[in-house]
Protein backbone atom coordinates (compact mmCIF):
# COMPACT_ATOMS: atom_id res chain seq x y z
CA UNK A 1 0.00 0.00 0.00
CA UNK A 2 2.74 2.27 0.89
CA UNK A 3 4.61 1.23 -2.14
CA UNK A 4 1.57 2.44 -4.24
CA UNK A 5 1.45 5.41 -2.62
CA UNK A 6 5.05 6.22 -3.53
CA UNK A 7 4.27 5.55 -7.20
CA UNK A 8 1.00 7.77 -7.18
CA UNK A 9 3.31 10.55 -5.23
CA UNK A 10 6.13 10.64 -8.47
CA UNK A 11 3.08 9.81 -11.09
CA UNK A 12 1.01 12.76 -9.56
CA UNK A 13 4.36 15.18 -9.06
CA UNK A 14 5.16 14.61 -13.00
CA UNK A 15 2.00 15.21 -14.06
CA UNK A 16 1.45 18.39 -11.94
CA UNK A 17 4.18 20.27 -13.13
CA UNK A 18 3.44 19.19 -16.85
CA UNK A 19 0.26 20.53 -16.56
CA UNK A 20 1.31 23.49 -15.23
CA UNK A 21 3.68 24.38 -17.51
CA UNK A 22 2.15 22.59 -20.73
CA UNK A 23 6.08 22.15 -22.07
CA UNK A 24 6.34 19.38 -23.39
CA UNK A 25 2.75 18.86 -24.14
CA UNK A 26 1.99 21.72 -25.98
CA UNK A 27 5.27 21.16 -28.29
CA UNK A 28 4.41 17.23 -29.11
CA UNK A 29 0.83 17.89 -29.79
CA UNK A 30 1.81 20.48 -32.12
CA UNK A 31 4.31 18.27 -33.47
CA UNK A 32 1.81 15.25 -33.64
CA UNK A 33 -0.56 17.43 -35.65
CA UNK A 34 1.72 18.99 -37.86
CA UNK A 35 2.83 15.05 -39.21
CA UNK A 36 -0.65 14.12 -39.38
CA UNK A 37 -1.29 16.97 -41.85
CA UNK A 38 1.41 16.25 -43.49
CA UNK A 39 0.52 12.67 -44.39
CA UNK A 40 -1.87 14.03 -46.52
CA UNK A 41 0.73 14.83 -49.14
CA UNK A 42 2.24 11.13 -48.58
CA UNK A 43 -0.80 9.58 -49.10
CA UNK A 44 -4.25 10.74 -51.01
CA UNK A 45 -6.29 11.47 -48.25
CA UNK A 46 -9.58 9.84 -50.11
CA UNK A 47 -8.01 6.60 -50.56
CA UNK A 48 -8.56 3.15 -49.89
CA UNK A 49 -5.00 2.99 -49.59
CA UNK A 50 -5.21 5.19 -46.46
CA UNK A 51 -7.22 3.01 -44.66
CA UNK A 52 -4.79 0.50 -44.84
CA UNK A 53 -2.36 2.62 -43.69
CA UNK A 54 -4.10 3.81 -41.17
CA UNK A 55 -2.98 1.97 -38.31
CA UNK A 56 1.26 2.51 -39.40
CA UNK A 57 0.48 6.36 -39.99
CA UNK A 58 -0.94 6.98 -36.72
CA UNK A 59 1.95 5.03 -34.53
CA UNK A 60 4.44 6.50 -36.41
CA UNK A 61 3.26 9.74 -34.99
CA UNK A 62 2.79 8.98 -31.66
CA UNK A 63 6.37 7.55 -31.72
CA UNK A 64 7.44 10.62 -32.73
CA UNK A 65 5.21 13.12 -30.74
CA UNK A 66 5.47 10.64 -27.88
CA UNK A 67 9.44 10.68 -27.46
CA UNK A 68 9.03 14.83 -26.97
CA UNK A 69 7.58 13.44 -23.69
CA UNK A 70 9.63 11.01 -22.96
CA UNK A 71 12.79 13.23 -23.51
CA UNK A 72 11.60 15.24 -20.91
CA UNK A 73 10.50 12.55 -18.46
CA UNK A 74 13.81 12.55 -16.45
CA UNK A 75 15.23 15.77 -18.12
CA UNK A 76 12.60 17.77 -15.96
CA UNK A 77 14.49 16.94 -12.91
CA UNK A 78 18.02 18.13 -14.04
CA UNK A 79 17.91 21.43 -12.87
CA UNK A 80 18.36 22.42 -9.09
CA UNK A 81 19.45 19.06 -9.14
CA UNK A 82 15.79 17.26 -8.16
CA UNK A 83 17.33 14.12 -9.16
CA UNK A 84 19.69 13.62 -6.85
CA UNK A 85 17.05 14.41 -4.19
CA UNK A 86 14.59 11.86 -5.86
CA UNK A 87 17.32 9.39 -5.63
CA UNK A 88 18.28 10.60 -1.96
CA UNK A 89 14.64 10.29 -0.83
CA UNK A 90 13.04 6.67 1.03
CA UNK A 91 11.17 6.09 -2.59
CA UNK A 92 12.74 2.91 -3.94
CA UNK A 93 13.94 3.45 -7.54
CA UNK A 94 11.03 0.93 -8.81
CA UNK A 95 8.80 3.07 -7.54
CA UNK A 96 10.58 6.06 -9.04
CA UNK A 97 10.48 4.41 -11.98
CA UNK A 98 6.82 3.30 -12.03
CA UNK A 99 5.70 6.70 -10.93
CA UNK A 100 7.47 8.43 -14.08
CA UNK A 101 6.46 5.53 -16.47
CA UNK A 102 3.10 6.24 -15.69
CA UNK A 103 2.75 9.99 -15.73
CA UNK A 104 4.57 9.25 -19.46
CA UNK A 105 1.69 6.90 -20.14
CA UNK A 106 -0.84 10.06 -19.17
CA UNK A 107 0.68 12.12 -21.13
CA UNK A 108 1.11 10.31 -24.27
CA UNK A 109 -2.71 9.16 -23.75
CA UNK A 110 -3.73 12.30 -23.95
CA UNK A 111 -1.65 13.10 -27.26
CA UNK A 112 -3.53 9.97 -28.55
CA UNK A 113 -7.20 11.07 -27.67
CA UNK A 114 -6.62 14.16 -29.38
CA UNK A 115 -5.21 12.47 -32.69
CA UNK A 116 -7.54 10.15 -32.94
CA UNK A 117 -10.63 12.74 -33.85
CA UNK A 118 -8.32 15.00 -35.59
CA UNK A 119 -6.80 11.75 -37.77
CA UNK A 120 -10.43 10.89 -38.32
CA UNK A 121 -11.52 14.23 -38.82
CA UNK A 122 -9.26 14.82 -41.53
CA UNK A 123 -9.54 11.63 -43.24
CA UNK A 124 -12.89 11.17 -43.53
CA UNK A 125 -12.43 7.61 -41.47
CA UNK A 126 -15.02 6.04 -38.78
CA UNK A 127 -12.45 5.29 -36.52
CA UNK A 128 -14.87 3.98 -33.60
CA UNK A 129 -16.31 0.81 -34.52
CA UNK A 130 -14.25 -0.93 -32.92
CA UNK A 131 -13.35 1.86 -30.21
CA UNK A 132 -13.24 -0.35 -26.67
CA UNK A 133 -10.65 -3.10 -28.00
CA UNK A 134 -9.00 -0.18 -29.82
CA UNK A 135 -8.39 1.54 -26.53
CA UNK A 136 -7.26 -1.57 -25.06
CA UNK A 137 -4.73 -2.20 -27.37
CA UNK A 138 -3.85 1.87 -27.81
CA UNK A 139 -3.14 1.59 -23.87
CA UNK A 140 -0.73 -1.85 -24.36
CA UNK A 141 1.34 0.00 -27.01
CA UNK A 142 1.54 3.12 -25.07
CA UNK A 143 2.33 1.65 -21.99
CA UNK A 144 5.27 -0.16 -24.24
CA UNK A 145 6.59 3.00 -25.21
CA UNK A 146 6.24 4.56 -21.75
CA UNK A 147 8.23 1.83 -20.24
CA UNK A 148 11.53 1.39 -22.48
CA UNK A 149 11.29 5.31 -23.06
CA UNK A 150 11.27 6.12 -19.46
CA UNK A 151 13.89 3.25 -18.78
CA UNK A 152 15.95 5.10 -21.67
CA UNK A 153 15.24 8.38 -20.35
CA UNK A 154 17.29 7.23 -17.10
CA UNK A 155 19.75 6.05 -19.39
CA UNK A 156 20.66 9.05 -20.97
CA UNK A 157 19.66 11.64 -18.53
CA UNK A 158 22.97 13.18 -17.74
CA UNK A 159 24.31 12.86 -21.60
CA UNK A 160 24.45 15.77 -23.59
CA UNK A 161 23.15 14.60 -26.71
CA UNK A 162 20.27 12.87 -25.13
CA UNK A 163 17.52 14.10 -26.98
CA UNK A 164 19.03 12.70 -30.00
CA UNK A 165 19.93 9.51 -28.15
CA UNK A 166 16.74 8.63 -26.83
CA UNK A 167 14.97 7.87 -30.08
CA UNK A 168 18.54 6.50 -31.34
CA UNK A 169 18.04 3.98 -28.79
CA UNK A 170 14.40 3.32 -28.29
CA UNK A 171 13.02 3.16 -31.66
CA UNK A 172 14.43 -0.49 -32.59
CA UNK A 173 13.72 -2.09 -29.43
CA UNK A 174 10.01 -0.77 -29.79
CA UNK A 175 9.75 -2.07 -32.92
CA UNK A 176 8.13 -5.31 -32.35
CA UNK A 177 5.41 -3.21 -30.23
CA UNK A 178 5.21 -0.68 -32.79
CA UNK A 179 4.66 -2.99 -35.26
CA UNK A 180 2.00 -5.26 -33.44
CA UNK A 181 0.18 -2.00 -32.57
CA UNK A 182 0.15 -0.77 -36.22
CA UNK A 183 -1.17 -4.17 -37.16
CA UNK A 184 -4.20 -4.43 -34.68
CA UNK A 185 -4.84 -0.93 -35.13
CA UNK A 186 -5.48 -0.75 -38.93
CA UNK A 187 -7.47 -3.85 -38.06
CA UNK A 188 -9.79 -2.52 -35.64
CA UNK A 189 -10.17 1.32 -37.61
CA UNK A 190 -11.60 -0.82 -40.94
CA UNK A 191 -14.29 -2.15 -38.13
CA UNK A 192 -13.43 -5.65 -38.12
CA UNK A 193 -12.75 -7.67 -34.46
CA UNK A 194 -9.15 -9.32 -33.88
CA UNK A 195 -9.34 -12.79 -35.24
CA UNK A 196 -7.55 -15.60 -34.54
CA UNK A 197 -5.30 -14.61 -37.37
CA UNK A 198 -3.93 -11.82 -35.30
CA UNK A 199 -4.64 -12.65 -31.61
CA UNK A 200 -0.94 -13.31 -32.19
CA UNK A 201 0.35 -9.33 -32.13
CA UNK A 202 -2.56 -8.93 -28.97
CA UNK A 203 -0.02 -11.57 -27.21
CA UNK A 204 3.39 -9.95 -28.81
CA UNK A 205 1.72 -6.76 -27.01
CA UNK A 206 1.11 -8.17 -23.57
CA UNK A 207 4.53 -10.08 -23.67
CA UNK A 208 6.41 -7.08 -24.53
CA UNK A 209 4.85 -5.46 -21.42
CA UNK A 210 5.06 -7.84 -19.51
CA UNK A 211 8.90 -8.60 -20.39
CA UNK A 212 10.29 -4.90 -20.35
CA UNK A 213 8.39 -3.77 -17.56
CA UNK A 214 9.64 -6.41 -14.88
CA UNK A 215 13.38 -6.09 -16.83
CA UNK A 216 13.26 -1.69 -16.46
CA UNK A 217 11.85 -2.51 -12.41
CA UNK A 218 14.70 -4.78 -11.85
CA UNK A 219 17.32 -2.74 -13.30
CA UNK A 220 16.67 0.81 -12.56
CA UNK A 221 17.71 0.73 -9.25
CA UNK A 222 20.95 -0.31 -10.73
CA UNK A 223 20.86 2.59 -12.99
CA UNK A 224 20.00 5.52 -10.91
CA UNK A 225 21.69 4.59 -7.82
CA UNK A 226 24.83 2.75 -8.88
CA UNK B 1 48.67 -14.11 -20.72
CA UNK B 2 46.27 -12.19 -22.99
CA UNK B 3 48.66 -11.11 -25.95
CA UNK B 4 49.81 -14.99 -25.86
CA UNK B 5 46.25 -15.75 -26.47
CA UNK B 6 46.27 -12.66 -29.40
CA UNK B 7 49.33 -14.31 -31.20
CA UNK B 8 48.18 -17.94 -30.51
CA UNK B 9 44.60 -17.57 -31.15
CA UNK B 10 45.75 -15.06 -34.14
CA UNK B 11 48.42 -17.61 -35.89
CA UNK B 12 45.57 -20.56 -35.41
CA UNK B 13 42.69 -18.70 -37.32
CA UNK B 14 45.32 -17.50 -40.03
CA UNK B 15 46.38 -20.90 -40.54
CA UNK B 16 42.78 -22.51 -40.21
CA UNK B 17 41.30 -19.75 -42.62
CA UNK B 18 44.40 -20.55 -45.00
CA UNK B 19 43.27 -24.28 -45.19
CA UNK B 20 39.75 -23.54 -45.57
CA UNK B 21 40.07 -21.16 -48.50
CA UNK B 22 42.30 -23.99 -49.85
CA UNK B 23 39.41 -26.34 -49.62
CA UNK B 24 36.39 -23.95 -50.50
CA UNK B 25 37.68 -22.72 -53.60
CA UNK B 26 39.97 -25.26 -54.76
CA UNK B 27 38.45 -28.94 -53.71
CA UNK B 28 35.19 -28.13 -52.69
CA UNK B 29 33.12 -28.79 -56.33
CA UNK B 30 30.32 -26.25 -57.40
CA UNK B 31 26.70 -25.68 -56.01
CA UNK B 32 24.29 -27.49 -58.21
CA UNK B 33 21.76 -24.30 -58.46
CA UNK B 34 23.66 -21.41 -57.79
CA UNK B 35 27.20 -22.00 -59.21
CA UNK B 36 30.61 -20.91 -57.14
CA UNK B 37 28.38 -18.21 -55.76
CA UNK B 38 27.41 -20.10 -52.85
CA UNK B 39 30.95 -20.15 -51.20
CA UNK B 40 29.70 -16.82 -50.11
CA UNK B 41 27.96 -18.69 -47.48
CA UNK B 42 30.93 -19.58 -45.52
CA UNK B 43 31.79 -15.98 -44.97
CA UNK B 44 27.68 -15.20 -44.54
CA UNK B 45 26.94 -18.11 -41.51
CA UNK B 46 29.97 -18.75 -39.77
CA UNK B 47 30.76 -14.65 -38.81
CA UNK B 48 27.05 -14.44 -37.89
CA UNK B 49 26.80 -17.03 -35.54
CA UNK B 50 29.88 -15.44 -33.92
CA UNK B 51 28.45 -12.03 -33.84
CA UNK B 52 25.45 -13.75 -31.81
CA UNK B 53 28.11 -15.29 -29.43
CA UNK B 54 29.65 -12.52 -28.84
CA UNK B 55 26.99 -10.05 -28.46
CA UNK B 56 25.49 -12.80 -26.06
CA UNK B 57 28.87 -13.02 -24.05
CA UNK B 58 28.56 -9.12 -23.56
CA UNK B 59 25.16 -9.39 -22.53
CA UNK B 60 26.62 -12.14 -19.74
CA UNK B 61 29.80 -9.75 -18.97
CA UNK B 62 27.60 -7.08 -18.60
CA UNK B 63 25.27 -8.73 -15.94
CA UNK B 64 28.01 -10.03 -14.02
CA UNK B 65 29.89 -6.42 -14.09
CA UNK B 66 26.39 -5.00 -12.52
CA UNK B 67 27.10 -7.77 -9.72
CA UNK B 68 30.53 -7.15 -8.90
CA UNK B 69 31.41 -3.76 -10.53
CA UNK B 70 34.60 -5.51 -11.93
CA UNK B 71 36.44 -3.15 -14.77
CA UNK B 72 37.26 -6.49 -16.67
CA UNK B 73 33.73 -7.45 -17.39
CA UNK B 74 32.66 -4.27 -18.65
CA UNK B 75 36.47 -4.04 -21.15
CA UNK B 76 35.15 -7.45 -22.21
CA UNK B 77 31.66 -6.56 -22.81
CA UNK B 78 32.34 -3.12 -24.92
CA UNK B 79 35.13 -5.40 -26.70
CA UNK B 80 32.89 -7.89 -27.64
CA UNK B 81 30.09 -5.72 -28.72
CA UNK B 82 32.09 -4.13 -31.27
CA UNK B 83 33.93 -7.22 -32.94
CA UNK B 84 29.93 -8.62 -33.27
CA UNK B 85 29.17 -5.55 -35.03
CA UNK B 86 31.74 -5.45 -37.47
CA UNK B 87 31.36 -9.59 -37.67
CA UNK B 88 27.78 -8.93 -38.46
CA UNK B 89 28.34 -6.15 -41.13
CA UNK B 90 30.01 -8.56 -42.56
CA UNK B 91 27.07 -11.13 -42.68
CA UNK B 92 24.70 -8.25 -44.10
CA UNK B 93 27.36 -7.24 -46.79
CA UNK B 94 27.79 -10.49 -47.71
CA UNK B 95 24.45 -11.56 -47.35
CA UNK B 96 23.25 -8.48 -49.74
CA UNK B 97 25.51 -9.50 -52.34
CA UNK B 98 25.05 -12.92 -52.26
CA UNK B 99 20.96 -11.59 -52.89
CA UNK B 100 22.29 -9.17 -55.46
CA UNK B 101 23.25 -12.44 -57.80
CA UNK B 102 20.37 -14.86 -56.78
CA UNK B 103 17.51 -12.50 -56.14
CA UNK B 104 18.27 -9.85 -58.53
CA UNK B 105 17.90 -7.49 -55.48
CA UNK B 106 20.79 -6.29 -52.32
CA UNK B 107 17.79 -6.17 -50.21
CA UNK B 108 14.34 -8.29 -49.25
CA UNK B 109 12.33 -6.78 -46.15
CA UNK B 110 12.43 -10.81 -45.16
CA UNK B 111 12.20 -11.65 -41.36
CA UNK B 112 16.12 -12.75 -41.20
CA UNK B 113 17.82 -9.74 -42.90
CA UNK B 114 15.14 -7.30 -41.22
CA UNK B 115 15.80 -8.31 -37.62
CA UNK B 116 19.59 -8.71 -38.47
CA UNK B 117 19.82 -5.06 -39.59
CA UNK B 118 17.96 -4.08 -36.56
CA UNK B 119 20.31 -5.88 -34.56
CA UNK B 120 22.93 -4.42 -36.06
CA UNK B 121 21.71 -0.86 -34.98
CA UNK B 122 21.08 -1.67 -31.66
CA UNK B 123 24.34 -2.43 -30.90
CA UNK B 124 25.39 0.51 -32.64
CA UNK B 125 23.52 2.93 -30.47
CA UNK B 126 25.11 0.76 -27.29
CA UNK B 127 28.34 1.84 -28.67
CA UNK B 128 26.92 5.59 -29.43
CA UNK B 129 25.78 5.71 -25.67
CA UNK B 130 28.79 4.96 -24.70
CA UNK B 131 30.76 7.48 -26.63
CA UNK B 132 28.30 9.72 -25.17
CA UNK B 133 28.96 9.20 -21.38
CA UNK B 134 32.12 10.66 -20.09
CA UNK B 135 31.70 9.63 -15.88
CA UNK B 136 33.57 6.03 -16.79
CA UNK B 137 31.60 4.16 -13.82
CA UNK B 138 28.47 5.79 -15.26
CA UNK B 139 29.25 4.32 -18.94
CA UNK B 140 29.91 1.19 -18.16
CA UNK B 141 26.75 0.70 -15.71
CA UNK B 142 24.46 2.18 -17.85
CA UNK B 143 25.90 0.40 -21.43
CA UNK B 144 26.04 -3.08 -19.06
CA UNK B 145 21.84 -2.22 -18.96
CA UNK B 146 21.43 -1.59 -22.67
CA UNK B 147 23.47 -4.36 -23.27
CA UNK B 148 20.80 -6.62 -21.25
CA UNK B 149 18.04 -4.99 -22.62
CA UNK B 150 19.30 -4.84 -26.43
CA UNK B 151 18.99 -9.28 -26.30
CA UNK B 152 16.22 -9.45 -25.28
CA UNK B 153 15.30 -6.88 -27.85
CA UNK B 154 16.97 -8.60 -30.91
CA UNK B 155 15.41 -11.58 -29.91
CA UNK B 156 11.82 -10.64 -29.45
CA UNK B 157 12.60 -8.38 -33.03
CA UNK B 158 13.61 -11.62 -34.21
CA UNK B 159 10.12 -13.70 -33.49
CA UNK B 160 7.90 -10.60 -34.31
CA UNK B 161 9.34 -10.21 -37.44
CA UNK B 162 8.74 -14.01 -38.11
CA UNK B 163 5.27 -13.66 -37.53
CA UNK B 164 5.12 -10.50 -39.54
CA UNK B 165 6.59 -11.00 -42.64
CA UNK B 166 5.99 -15.11 -43.41
CA UNK B 167 2.56 -13.88 -44.22
CA UNK B 168 4.20 -12.94 -47.34
CA UNK B 169 6.41 -15.09 -48.39
CA UNK B 170 8.94 -14.23 -50.34
CA UNK B 171 11.92 -15.30 -52.48
CA UNK B 172 13.97 -16.32 -49.67
CA UNK B 173 11.32 -19.70 -48.52
CA UNK B 174 11.33 -20.96 -51.32
CA UNK B 175 15.39 -21.38 -51.91
CA UNK B 176 15.76 -22.12 -48.38
CA UNK B 177 13.31 -25.26 -48.11
CA UNK B 178 14.64 -26.14 -51.54
CA UNK B 179 18.00 -26.27 -50.03
CA UNK B 180 17.23 -27.89 -46.16
CA UNK B 181 18.13 -31.45 -46.34
CA UNK B 182 19.94 -31.76 -49.12
CA UNK B 183 23.17 -29.97 -48.23
CA UNK B 184 26.40 -32.22 -49.51
CA UNK B 185 27.65 -33.55 -46.12
CA UNK B 186 31.51 -31.96 -46.95
CA UNK B 187 29.91 -28.67 -47.47
CA UNK B 188 28.03 -28.83 -44.29
CA UNK B 189 31.51 -29.88 -42.64
CA UNK B 190 33.04 -26.87 -44.59
CA UNK B 191 30.74 -24.60 -42.57
CA UNK B 192 31.56 -25.92 -39.31
CA UNK B 193 35.45 -25.60 -39.83
CA UNK B 194 34.84 -21.93 -41.35
CA UNK B 195 32.51 -21.64 -37.98
CA UNK B 196 35.79 -22.89 -36.24
CA UNK B 197 38.54 -20.36 -37.52
CA UNK B 198 35.94 -17.44 -37.19
CA UNK B 199 34.94 -18.43 -33.71
CA UNK B 200 39.29 -18.09 -32.91
CA UNK B 201 39.04 -15.02 -34.94
CA UNK B 202 36.64 -13.82 -32.42
CA UNK B 203 39.07 -14.49 -29.87
CA UNK B 204 41.90 -13.03 -31.21
CA UNK B 205 40.09 -9.58 -32.04
CA UNK B 206 38.20 -9.91 -28.71
CA UNK B 207 41.76 -9.85 -26.82
CA UNK B 208 42.89 -7.31 -29.26
CA UNK B 209 40.23 -4.99 -28.52
CA UNK B 210 40.31 -5.51 -24.91
CA UNK B 211 44.19 -4.14 -24.70
CA UNK B 212 43.04 -1.36 -26.89
CA UNK B 213 40.22 -0.93 -23.79
CA UNK B 214 43.00 -0.74 -20.88
CA UNK B 215 45.25 1.48 -22.66
CA UNK B 216 42.39 3.94 -23.11
CA UNK B 217 41.45 3.80 -19.59
CA UNK B 218 45.63 3.91 -18.70
CA UNK B 219 45.16 7.11 -20.70
CA UNK B 220 42.21 8.80 -18.77
CA UNK B 221 44.08 8.15 -15.65
CA UNK B 222 46.82 9.35 -16.54
CA UNK B 223 45.45 12.84 -18.05
CA UNK B 224 43.41 13.26 -14.59
CA UNK B 225 47.00 13.13 -13.46
CA UNK B 226 48.33 15.76 -15.40
CA UNK B 227 45.26 17.89 -14.88
CA UNK B 228 46.36 17.51 -11.15
CA UNK B 229 49.61 18.86 -11.81
CA UNK B 230 49.06 21.31 -14.58
CA UNK C 1 33.75 -18.34 -66.60
CA UNK C 2 30.88 -16.92 -66.00
CA UNK C 3 28.20 -18.97 -66.16
CA UNK C 4 29.79 -20.52 -62.81
CA UNK C 5 28.83 -17.24 -61.38
CA UNK C 6 32.57 -16.73 -60.33
CA UNK C 7 31.82 -12.90 -60.65
CA UNK C 8 29.89 -12.47 -57.10
CA UNK C 9 31.96 -15.05 -55.67
CA UNK C 10 34.74 -12.59 -55.65
CA UNK C 11 32.56 -9.80 -54.63
CA UNK C 12 31.28 -11.55 -51.84
CA UNK C 13 34.85 -13.05 -50.66
CA UNK C 14 36.53 -9.99 -51.20
CA UNK C 15 34.08 -7.77 -49.43
CA UNK C 16 34.06 -10.18 -46.30
CA UNK C 17 37.88 -10.16 -46.16
CA UNK C 18 37.71 -6.29 -46.52
CA UNK C 19 35.48 -5.65 -43.47
CA UNK C 20 38.00 -7.75 -41.63
CA UNK C 21 41.10 -5.63 -43.04
CA UNK C 22 39.32 -2.78 -42.15
CA UNK C 23 38.49 -3.15 -38.72
CA UNK C 24 41.89 -4.41 -38.06
CA UNK C 25 43.60 -1.66 -39.60
CA UNK C 26 41.18 0.12 -37.64
CA UNK C 27 42.63 -1.35 -34.28
CA UNK C 28 45.58 -1.02 -35.16
CA UNK C 29 45.36 2.54 -35.67
CA UNK C 30 43.83 3.46 -32.65
CA UNK C 31 45.74 1.11 -31.13
CA UNK C 32 48.93 3.62 -32.01
CA UNK C 33 47.52 6.81 -31.40
CA UNK C 34 46.64 5.41 -27.56
CA UNK C 35 50.32 4.47 -27.28
CA UNK C 36 51.35 8.08 -29.21
CA UNK C 37 49.19 10.00 -26.06
CA UNK C 38 50.28 7.62 -23.14
CA UNK C 39 53.85 8.34 -24.19
CA UNK C 40 52.92 12.10 -24.40
CA UNK C 41 51.21 12.23 -21.33
CA UNK C 42 54.22 10.16 -19.14
CA UNK C 43 56.76 12.61 -21.11
CA UNK C 44 54.87 15.35 -19.58
CA UNK C 45 53.96 14.29 -16.28
CA UNK C 46 58.01 12.93 -15.52
CA UNK C 47 59.24 16.56 -17.04
CA UNK C 48 56.64 18.63 -14.88
CA UNK C 49 58.09 19.47 -11.39
CA UNK C 50 56.27 17.28 -8.70
CA UNK C 51 54.19 19.05 -6.40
Amino acid sequence: MNYLRQVAAIAGKDLRSELRTKEALNASLSFAVVILLLFSFVVDPDSEMLEQMSGGLLWMVFAFSGTLILNRGFAREIPNDCLDALIASPIPGSALFLGKAIANFALIAIIEAICFPVFGILYNLNWTQQLPVLLGVSALATWSMATLGTMFGALTVNMQLRELMLPMLIYPMLIPALMAAMQLTTLLIAGQPIDAEHAIWLRVLIAFDIIFTSLAAVLVETVLVG
Amino acid sequence: MRDKLIYGAGIFAALYFVRNLYVILLQLPDEALQGAVYRIFFFHLPPYFAAVACFFGAAIASGLYLKTKQWKYDVFAVSATEVGLALAAMNLVTGMIWGRQQWGIWWTWDARLTSALITWLIYLGYLMLREGIKDPSERAKNSAVLSIFALFAVYFTYKANVWYRTQHPGPVLTIRTGDAGTIDPAMQAMIYHNLGAFLLLTVALVAVRMNLEDSQRAVESLRRRAHAIA
Amino acid sequence: MDQREFQYMFYGLAAAWTILCLYTLFLTSRGRKIQAEIDHLKRMLESSPKK
